[in-house]
This record gives C-alpha cells, structure tokens and sequence, in this order.
C-alpha cells in the first residue's frame, strides 16, 4: 500500500466511506462523519500510521484531504 | 503499567480468530481495528458475551472519542457494554435528577470521570496569587462539593457509583509546591483521601483510581496536545491501560470472585523437584531465584488473609511434602494455611474435583497455578471452567501472574471473608494418598504424544548415565550405574537396553525413560535390572510403552522367563506396586524389596494414545 493509499483509508475506515470515493478535495462538508469528534480520532490515527506529530496550527487548518496530505508531504512522507 | 502487566484476558468460550483480533485491537489501540473487533464480538451468540452491562459516565473532559476501545476492553469480561456519557461538565446535573439522561437509562453501573483543573479551575490556575485563607476555602469547596454529590446520588439512583481519584494536575506548580501542606498536590490528596472515605463508609460507592492509574503510566498518561485541542486528555498511547483499568475496576459487577487458589508445589511455591532434589537443595529465601519464590509465597499468603481458600495440589509423596515444610525454616507458607491438600500421583484435575467436593465449592470458582504446561493444559482440558494462569517456567511470571490477576478481584472483604481459610484450615483432614492411575482418557489423546523407542547408543549414553544417577521417584530399582557398567550391559548378547524419548505438541522433551534388561543366571530368563521414568514424563504411560516394546522383543529373542525387582528407596513409593500394574507375579518380598516373574512369550499392548516412531534393533 502506498502512502496515498495509506492515507485514504484511515480517513475511509474512520468515517466509514469507501476509499474510492475521496479525493484530495474530499473535506468535512464532502464526509458527514467527519465532525469534530471525528476529528480528534483522525489527528490520532495520522499521528500513529505515519510516525509524525502535528502541532495545534497544521492541526486548525485540516479542512481537507488534500491539505492533510500536503501537510504530511512537509513532515517528509513521500507521496 | 507496562505492557505485560496489562495483558489482556480474552474470555475462554471466544472463537480464536476473535480472541486474537480483539487482543492485537486491545494491544495497539488502532480505531479501525478496534471498531472491526466490535463487529466480531457483536456478532458472537448472546451466550458467550455474557449479560448487558450499562455503563453511565458523568465527567469534566471530552472521552467520546475514545468509548470504542473503553467497549471493546469491557467486553471482554463478558459483558454487552452499553455505554452512555452524559454532558460535558454537567456532573451534578446528570447525578442528582432521577430523570437526567443518564439516571434514566437505569444503568448498572456510574462512574464519575474528573479532574481538579475542572473541578475547581480557579483553585489550579489563580493558587499562586491566592491567600492561604483563599486556598483553604477552595479545597473545601471541592471536599464539599463532592460530599454533596453522593448524598445526592443516594436519593436519586441506587446504582453503584464509581468515583474517580484525581491525577496529578500538569500545570502551574513548581519545586515549592509539595513543600506546602496547602499546595496543589497536598489539596489533591486531601481531596483524594476524602474519596477513599466515602467510599469506605458507603456501600453504594466505590473508587475508580485514576489517580493510580496515571501514576504507573507516567508521562504517557495525558496528551496536552489533545488536552487543549480537544479537552481530551487521555493520550492515544495510553488509551489501551485505560481501558483496561476500568475494566477491572468494574469486573466484580459481573465476575464474582475466584474462592480457591490452587497450587502446584515443585518449581511453582518453590524452586526445584523435591524428589529429586531432596529438601536441602530446594530453593526458597533471600537469594534469587529462591526469594521469587519467597515473593510467591507470600503473594499466596496475602490472599489467604483476604479469605480466599488455598489448596495444594502436587504430585509428591505426601511425607517428603510433610517433611520438607517442617524442615524448611525460610517458607512463607504452612501446611496448614492450605485448606484441602492432595499430595498424589493422580492427575490434577481429579485431584480438583474432589478439593471442590472437599470445600463445598464449585470449580468455576477455582483458579489454578502450575509451572508445567502438561498440567495446565490437563486441568484446561477437563475442567475449561477454571480459571487457569497463563504462566511459564520462569518463578517470575508465576509472581506476576499471581500478582496481577484479577480472579480475586472484588469491592468488598469483610471480616467473615478473612476468616472462612482460618476455619477450613481448622477443620481440615488430611486425606490419604491415592496411587496413581495411568489415564487413558481423551485429554493424552490430545496430547499428541509420540514416543521413540530405540537401543542405547553412544549418543544417548550420557543422558542415560545422567538420568540413572538422578532419577529418585520412578526409579524401580536406584541402581547408579557408571558409564562403563552401563557400556558393559550393553554389549552382552540378548540385553534390551532402551531409551524413550517422548515428544508431544507442547515440544521435545528427549529422553526421558530408561531400560535395561540383561539375560539372567539361565539363557532362558531376561532379568530388569533398571527402569526408570524422568519425572517430567509422569501421567503419560511412557512406561506402558517402554513395557510393550521389552515384551516384544524378550518373546521374539526366545526368553522363557522375565523377572524383574521393586527396590524400596525413601522417594519411590510410587513405583511400589508398578509390577504388579504390568501384570507381573510377586515371588518374593520383604520389607523393601519385591521380587517378580513373567512367563515368555507375553505382550502388552501399546498405550492408543502414544504414537511409537520406530523400535529399531541393533
């Protein structure tokens, strides 16, 4: 699995959608699971799947996929 | 905690693909993993999940993120967790309404989940620029607050409350803090010791320690990250230990405790076999690894004095066991803080059932410690009931199993509790020893057992030396041969000298049977001269094999006759009757010495539960 693939399913798996739906534009006005309790889980699950750590201002400006995947592109995961 | 003190107890009757799902889900602590284990145990018959179990949870810090892994933790005790959190900070309100959500629910269980900064903000973030006057008013606002609280909780509901100790609190204190009697910490406590008051006078109130719980997990305990992003300070790491603490905080609703521990002795209450060993090398006192063993002991003692009823189940001779607990001056334990004994040859879980008649109590309600993975497995396999601890041969893991198992776990020890060992111990006959039955029952089917028969040979010689100068307890006639004798035996025509090895699914336990037979005085006669079984190989009828295969080959050699001796020793007495077991005719026999015959040809069956490789003849 690489690591858009990675990825796609935490946010899948968390809020029950199928991966082949999302996007890099896929958002929490896009997945109606993803409030913000559903956040906390995510910020977790991202943390523990690729090793990293997000400060408090990454965490605030997650408003979409693509955004997280940029986010983590900084923190050195290969996409 | 560390990970192996929280290992995680998967109910017994749980298909294996959904115990070890749940436990790696438990393990890591992964939502989605968690959430595909729920499904797994949802889908498990209502039978084996055991009784629906509402939890409501009042608290003052964001958890809902987190109930999947508290519901997969609690499911395992079993129960059907129904989980149900009532509004952030509205404590009082959901505890003191009949009518509140929570309360209405009729739960089975409330825990009240907090922490100082929430109860009493002002009295973390404003303590250094408060009067002395203004911290101590503070501090009683929370003890009254909290007083308050459960007598308001006794009028609305009669559910068993649950109130959490508080954690240490991670900001705004410094060096000097816990050098005041009115700091932050020396509040905390106070006001934690207040808790365990009211609990202790109320029988309707019980204590979640949170405040233990952060203590052994440390650092990791809180994510201040989360804390302030989310108000949710339980850290994802540590989420796994939560949970797992809660669940043993609230087991006793479901699980009623275990009433009798039961011991194994050898390796287990003391290091070293006393058969073999003799009881001046048996290892128990200050140095390791006798003080493990010590540390045992007293593990076993202590729950003694918290009522639970101690039995001995060893396969020993019951006057080396009297004698060894006489002479050793360093045990923890005496024979008589054990409330029924069997000291046999017979095997454990027999020995089980009839302690459980013997006391009046199920053996669901017993819980069964032995460094022997044959043993452990026997009484698993007949009795899957008792609650078996999952030990090693290491005396380590035998104390911490001891230590950390919460079979004994319960809200309450009265007094008539502590008193119930002290009166079965009272009343107690010792009864006599019974000799041991060889079982062919379904369990050494399942063991799996295969056997190797095949003459001595320079490879084996050493182990054979070895064991014939070791082997004190199935040892028919103590004859410590040297390696010459042994080679000299070996070389004359028409001798049987054989070796067993046995291996079941547990693994390769070598050799562990010896035979010698020599042609006697007449061509016609093959003469015993030893046999013997390691105690390690007891109870699996290695020696109906080792037997079936001399009858063998003394028949097709021509022998007429076999003669054979039981010679008595201080530590063979189970062997004593062993001829007569295989069918042999008593000749002679006087006060330690037994002598026998068997007319040639003969056979013996092969035990149907060993399965022999190969007999290849030199």
């Amino acid at each position: 699995m690489n690591n858009t693939e990675k990825l796609y399913k935490v946010v899948a798996d968390l809020f029950r959608v199928e991966p082949a739906e999302l996007n890099e534009d896929s958002s929490q006005d896009t997945i109606p699971n993803w409030d913000s309790l559903g956040m906390v889980n995510l910020i977790s699950e991202l943390e523990q799947t690729f090793g990293v750590e997000f400060d408090l201002l990454e965490i605030a400006d997650f408003k979409t996929v693509g955004i997280i995947k940029s986010t983590l592109a900084d923190k050195g995961v290969e996409f | 905690m560390t990970r192996q003190t929280c290992k995680h107890r998967i109910p017994s009757g749980w298909p294996e693909t959904v115990s070890s799902a749940v436990s790696a889900a438990l393990e890591s602590g992964r939502t989605s993993a968690v959430r595909h284990s729920i499904q797994l145990v949802d889908a498990l018959p209502d039978a084996v999940r055991g009784r629906g179990l509402t939890i409501a949870v009042a608290r003052t810090f964001t958890i809902e993120p987190q109930l999947d892994t508290l519901k997969l933790a609690l499911a395992t005790l079993p129960c059907r967790p129904n989980i149900r959190v009532g509004n952030l900070n509205n404590v009082e309100q959901e505890l003191l309404d009949p009518g509140s959500s929570l309360l209405a629910a009729n739960p089975d269980a409330v825990l009240v989940l907090w922490r100082l900064e929430e109860l009493h903000e002002g009295l973390v973030s404003e303590y250094g620029r408060w009067s002395a006057e203004e911290r101590a008013r503070a501090a009683d606002d929370v003890v009254a607050r909290i007083r308050e609280l459960c007598s308001g909780f006794a009028r609305a509901s009669s559910a068993p409350l649950f109130l959490s100790t508080l954690p240490p609190v991670r900001c705004g204190r410094d060096l000097s803090d816990v050098h005041r009697t009115d700091g932050i910490e020396a509040t905390r406590y106070r006001v934690n010791r207040e808790i365990l008051d009211m609990a202790a006078q109320s029988r309707q109130i019980h204590v979640f320690d949170f405040a233990g719980w952060a203590a052994l997990e440390g650092r990791s305990a809180f994510d201040l990250k989360m804390d302030l992003y989310a108000q949710q300070p339980i850290s994802a790491g540590a989420l796994s230990s939560f949970a797992d603490a809660l669940r043993r905080t609230l087991r006793p609703i479901v699980r009623p405790r275990a009433k009798v521990l039961a011991l194994d002795l050898d390796n287990t209450l003391w290091g070293g076999v006393l058969g073999e060993d003799g009881v001046e090398n048996l290892k128990v006192g200050r140095d390791y690894p006798g003080n493990v063993y010590l540390r045992i002991q007293r593990a076993v003692l202590a729950l003694k004095n918290e009522g639970v009823l101690l039995a001995l189940v060893s396969k020993n001779n019951a006057a080396d066991v009297e004698e060894a607990f006489s002479r050793i001056s360093s045990l923890q334990l005496s024979l008589s803080d054990f409330a029924a004994a069997r000291v046999n040859w017979r095997s454990k879980h027999e020995n089980l059932v009839e302690i459980a008649e013997e006391l009046n109590v199920g053996t669901d309600s017993f819980v069964f410690v032995d460094d022997q993975a044959f043993e452990r497995e026997e009484v698993a396999f007949h009795l899957p009931e008792v609650c078996v601890l999952d030990v090693t041969e290491d005396p380590l893991s035998i104390l911490r199993a001891i230590l950390d198992s919460d079979a004994f776990d319960s809200f309450r020890i009265s007094d008539e509790d502590r008193g119930r060992a002290a009166d079965y111990a009272a009343h107690r006959e010792r009864k006599h020893l019974h000799e041991q039955s060889v079982s062919t029952d379904a369990f050494l089917g399942s063991l799996k057992l295969e056997a190797t028969i095949v003459d001595i040979g320079d490879d084996s010689l050493p182990r054979v030396v070895q064991m014939l100068g070791k082997t004190n307890q199935f040892n028919v006639t103590t004859r410590r041969h040297a390696e010459a004798k042994v080679r000299a035996i070996c070389a004359t025509p028409g001798t049987a000298a054989l070796t067993l090895a046995l291996r079941d699914r547990f693994g390769d336990q070598g050799i562990v049977g010896v035979l010698l037979a020599c042609p006697g005085d007449s061509t016609e006669t093959l003469h015993v001269d030893s046999f013997l079984l390691s105690c390690r190989a007891l109870g699996r009828g290695a020696e109906l094999a080792l037997w079936s295969e001399l009858l063998r080959r003394a028949s097709a050699n021509g022998f007429r006759r076999l003669t054979a001796e039981y010679i008595a020793s201080a530590k063979n007495a189970q062997v004593a009757d062993l001829y007569d077991r295989l069918g042999m005719v008593r000749l002679r026999e006087d006060a330690n010495r037994c002598s026998y015959e068997l007319s040639l040809p003969s056979s013996a069956p092969m035990p149907g539960w060993i399965a022999v490789n190969e007999t290849v003849e030199k």
